[in-house]
């Protein structure tokens, strides 16, 4: 039954088998739930959140064309729905809908004494889950999620060279942050 | 042309042209700080396909599920606004038609004396009455109030087999997957 396509489920759903529309809950909730964590930075909100697009991707299954994947389609609706829970709780709304163009300091978030305690893979981890929520958000869906920057564009509403920024500048601060550390000497 | 971050990014991507690609190449060979640089880009770059993947809770999947349930037994808002709305249409229909009989009632009886006992008014007014849904139910009276509940019936009727079409769907067990 995994073995079948998005869209040969969602037929099997739109005919009348909504039992069916648990595998495609199986096949998302994670991946979802990572990107919505990573953007709430708070699991009770996260799940919430997810609970409520899987209930909105159901009602709206019959307007799913197949123009585009359904992952693309269901991920929209994940980040704008977690953009529309960032501004209700009006939790720094200023820097998660700010433009491209602003800027954000991770070094400020850690001292090179906690970076020395973790191990790489936990650092990271943590690190990703420490930028504002956009960042993370594209994070999440390149390399979690395995989306083209294409996918990642359109799920944003932004250009292609807006996620390649978004996408260095995370990479750069997670590289400098490491480079002011100690780490580096493990490193290089 | 100097080795920006972003160029490093894009070398690290691929994006970068034959020429580009060598001349950054050459660049890393000469530069100790920028091999640092780019080493640890790349680490931060192999490190990210690891992440973690967060799991939602175990019951998750029945709680969505439970949802969509619950949803399929309840009376959408369509629904309920248009049984409200034909509930409400035929009170006032009701309404005016038990107005108007009275009011014509009232108008065709003769005037009711003081003499007159409760007796005598209830039977003039309950006589007229009879004869007003007897005028009203033949003839031109008919027709109009047939051409209504018609009209009441036929919009009923199509929306009552929507909605037995689809609860039909919904617990229909036809080919699952």
């Amino acid at each position: 039954m995994k073995n079948f396509s998005d869209q040969e489920i969602i037929d099997s759903v739109l005919k009348g088998n909504e039992s069916d529309y648990s595998i495609i809950i199986d096949r998302y909730k994670n991946k979802a739930f990572s990107l919505l964590n990573r953007m709430l930075k708070n699991e009770f909100d996260a799940e919430e959140v997810l609970q409520d697009c899987f209930l909105k991707a159901f009602n709206s299954l019959k307007n799913f064309k197949g123009e585009s994947k359904f992952s693309t389609w269901f991920y929209k609706i994940v980040y704008n729905t977690a953009l529309t829970k960032l501004s209700s709780k009006k939790r720094k709304i200023e820097s998660e809908m700010s433009s491209v163009e602003d800027h954000f300091n991770l070094e400020s978030e850690y001292d090179s004494i906690d970076v020395e305690k973790k191990d790489f893979s936990e650092f990271i981890h943590n690190t990703v889950n420490k930028l504002p929520g956009r960042y993370s958000a594209i994070i999440s869906m390149f390399y979690l999620n395995e989306m083209s920057i294409e996918e990642i564009s359109e799920v944003m509403q932004i250009s292609v060279s807006n996620v390649k920024v978004m996408l260095y500048r995370s990479r750069n601060s997670l590289r400098d942050l490491i480079l002011t550390s100690r780490l580096t000497k493990e490193l290089c | 042309m100097k080795i920006t971050d972003e160029i490093l990014n894009k070398y690290l991507d691929g994006e970068l042209n034959v020429e580009e690609s060598e001349h950054v190449k050459s660049e890393l060979q000469s530069s100790e700080e920028l091999r640092k640089k780019f080493n640890t880009l790349k680490y931060v770059h192999n490190e990210l396909f690891n992440l973690n993947e967060d799991e939602a809770s175990a019951s998750f999947t029945n709680k969505v599920m439970s949802k969509i349930g619950h949803r399929k037994f309840a009376v959408p808002k369509q629904q309920k606004y248009f049984i409200f709305s034909i509930a409400a249409f035929i009170t006032i229909l009701c309404l005016v038609i038990f107005g108007f009989s009275i009011s014509a009632i009232i108008s065709t009886s003769s005037p009711v004396s003081d003499s007159l006992n409760v007796l005598e008014t209830v039977t003039v007014l309950s006589g007229g009455f009879v004869d007003f849904i007897k005028q009203l139910f033949s003839g031109k009276g008919l027709s109009i109030l047939g051409s209504i509940f018609s009209l009441v019936i036929i919009i009923s009727g199509y929306f009552f087999f929507e909605m037995q079409k689809r609860a039909k769907a919904n617990l229909g067990n036809g080919h699952h997957i």
